[in-house]
């Protein structure tokens, strides 16, 4: 069952286009990463489905259904139940997200306290269960806490636990583990991905790092320049990407498991600011299959790809591996 | 050939604690450390927040205070020598930061900040001009940008700006502390190629310090990995990733995420429980007694000393690595 579908979402600030017809739908259950480089849009497109977009930014077409509920529809104040209570968020700073003058357990008591799930004391002590359960150690004590007495990583797991209390269906995770290090990040994977596995939670992944999809995410939409270039199944692209962003970026990762073998595979050029991105495909200018036809826009389609659940935006898409 | 020595290097930080600041305590952030940088070679400092590699850096450069032990440059030592003695010394040595945006003044253009220290060591203004371009042709950079300011630029490019700005004075050893990882994805193999490419063609020597493995992996020669203010371990690039031997660097590998979703689930993971202790308050005996799946009662008495177990590959471990008094 599909559980929010993106279909068609542009974004500008002022005349300047940032986020560029993007269309994507999640299932009950499914992870979902969405993936890319500084500026492709990644984080706009999550922020604008939870109704969060900041000054200037506005959503200039597409619509956003969620349970088959038009959220453009919505009023804002059932829009705010939904928030936090059906969809959650957690961002990249847990620092910077939790407010640093409330006791972390009151903060991951809040959402049953405002959404009227739980009295004020029941909602406490769910919250201390809710501590527990992210692998918090000593969770009453810890509950009594301000931020500032936690390490990053515990942070990050009381915004998780903040997240998660109200059972929401779709939890939008921006970067959650990029400010983390590897053996924490190890650990809050795992949380998310047996979460996800028992409640049946929905998580949008925004991540820049390959290797976090390969590790969580059941499918992947890969963006650049503001749109979405390639789309599928993790297993399928991982192996035969075709679009020839996906197949580079790939290529120009150094791998942990592989001996070096001289100079890393890289992409010619920088990534562009929006201001500068060409007319028709995107990535054209740094791409070696260029030529005359990609001065149109690609659209984003299945044609080429019979039965794989997959799409790309390609004139010259590469060969499917053997 | 020998061309940085660190001898039991110790850094340690007084701090005030408590509430108001009524408690004095010592972080030892860098705690007895002894390595060896060749010339010409690659030494990557790895380890995760809190470990101490970039303090380490920073004593190098002489921008921490050195506590105890010796810095040796070119058999110099350079631990308790007076700020006029070591500015002839930043000739040979530079530094890239992991932020090209803070590194760079934003008024001054990106020839103004390359040539800022060759001013500083006194080069004539005829030579500094030409030598600017130079540098500037070295890193990939167009000489004509060389009157632009950095915010008309992309991060990469910043980043070859900083690096060009570091080769200017032809060191012969740079600290690259974090050198990409304020970058994107498809610029990072471009600045770790470029910073390759010129080793190969300047001859110089890296002192390389960073989290990212898969990165050290592509390009040290020698790897020491930190945790608390201590080697842990230390080896080749082979040794290390290949054959590692503390728990903590097994965890870490174990730890970082492969780009292959065909791997999923099947790779040995060794998750640590709990966080890394407060360096204010580090455990008795070895650091990694609280975090370690293979402690036992004896490991929380005294802290392991750093033994050999193959030539060149060392390893703080009683258990892996028992020394004598084991």
């Amino acid at each position: 069952m599909t559980l929010l579908a993106v279909s068609d979402l542009s974004i500008q600030v002022g005349e300047l286009g940032l986020v560029d017809g993007v269309s994507l739908s999640i299932r009950a259950g499914e992870v979902v990463a969405l993936v890319g480089e500084s500026g492709s849009g990644k984080s706009l497109t999550a922020l604008s489905i939870i109704g969060l977009l900041g000054d200037g930014l506005t959503r200039s077409q597409g619509r956003i259904d969620f349970d088959g509920q038009d959220l453009a529809a919505v009023p804002e104040a059932a829009l705010r139940k939904l928030r936090g209570a059906d969809i959650a968020m957690i961002f990249q700073e847990p620092v910077s997200s939790l407010n640093p003058l409330v006791p972390v357990g009151d903060q991951v008591a809040e959402s049953l306290i405002v959404h009227g799930r739980a009295s004020v004391a029941a909602a406490r002590v769910q919250a201390v269960a809710m501590l527990e359960r992210v692998g918090i150690p000593e969770p009453a004590r810890r509950a009594r806490q301000l931020p500032t007495e936690l390490s990053g990583g515990m942070c990050q797991r009381v915004m998780i636990a903040a997240a998660l209390i109200s059972r929401p269906r779709l939890l939008i995770a921006d970067e959650p583990t990029t400010a983390l290090d590897v053996t924490i990040q190890a650990q809050i994977l795992a949380l998310m991905a047996s979460l996800a596995a028992e409640a049946g939670t929905a998580i949008l992944l925004i991540t820049h790092d390959m290797g976090v999809v390969a590790e969580l995410a059941d499918r992947v939409c890969v963006m650049y320049g503001g749109r979405i270039v390639e789309d599928g199944p993790v297993g399928p692209i991982f192996a035969s990407p075709r679009h020839p962003y996906t197949g580079m970026l790939l290529r120009t990762i150094p791998r942990l498991d592989q001996a070096p073998k001289g100079d890393l595979f890289s992409i010619a050029g920088n990534v562009p600011s929006p201001r500068d991105w060409p007319m028709g495909c995107r990535f054209r200018t740094r791409c070696n299959r260029a030529d005359a036809a990609c001065a149109q826009t690609p659209t984003l389609s299945g044609r080429d790809l019979l039965g794989e659940d997959r799409r790309v935006a390609c004139f010259h898409p590469l060969e499917a591996a053997p | 050939m020998t061309l940085l020595k660190l001898e039991d290097l110790c850094v340690h930080f007084p701090v005030r604690t408590g509430r108001f600041g009524g408690k004095k305590a010592v972080v030892k952030a860098v705690d007895g450390v002894s390595l060896t940088l060749a010339a010409h070679a690659t030494l990557a400092v790895v380890g995760e927040s809190g470990c101490g590699k970039s303090t380490l850096g920073n004593a190098v450069l002489g921008l921490a205070p050195v506590t105890a032990g010796r810095i040796l440059f070119d058999g110099q030592n350079m631990a308790h020598m007076s700020a006029d003695a070591r500015r002839a010394t930043w000739r040979d040595m530079q530094v890239v930061f992991q932020d090209p945006v803070s590194a760079l003044n934003p008024r001054r253009t990106i020839a103004q900040s390359i040539a800022e220290p060759l001013e500083i060591h006194g080069f004539a203004k005829s030579l500094i001009a030409s030598r600017v371009n130079e540098v500037m042709a070295l890193v990939g950079l167009n000489p004509d940008q060389r009157d632009r300011r950095p915010v008309a630029l992309s991060g990469g490019q910043r980043q070859r700006v900083v690096i060009a700005r570091a080769l200017a004075p032809s060191p012969r050893l740079i600290i690259c502390d974090e050198p990409v990882s304020a970058l994107d994805v498809s610029i990072q193999s471009q600045i770790l190629n470029l910073l390759m490419r010129l080793q190969r063609e300047l001859g110089l020597s890296y002192l390389f310090i960073a989290h990212d493995l898969s990165v050290v992996r592509h390009i040290a020669d020698r790897v020491v990995v930190m945790y608390l203010g201590l080697v842990v371990e230390e080896g080749t690039v082979a040794q290390v990733f290949d054959a590692p031997r503390h728990p903590y660097t097994e965890a870490l590998l174990s730890a970082i995420p492969i780009p292959d979703p065909a791997l999923r689930g099947k790779r040995q993971r060794i998750v640590l429980q709990g966080d890394l202790p407060s360096p204010l308050d580090p455990p008795a005996g070895c650091p990694f007694s609280t975090r370690c799946p293979l402690v036992e009662s004896a490991c929380r008495v005294a802290r392991p000393t750093l033994e050999p177990i193959a030539p060149g590959h060392f390893v703080r471990c009683r258990i892996r690595a028992p020394g004598p008094a084991d």
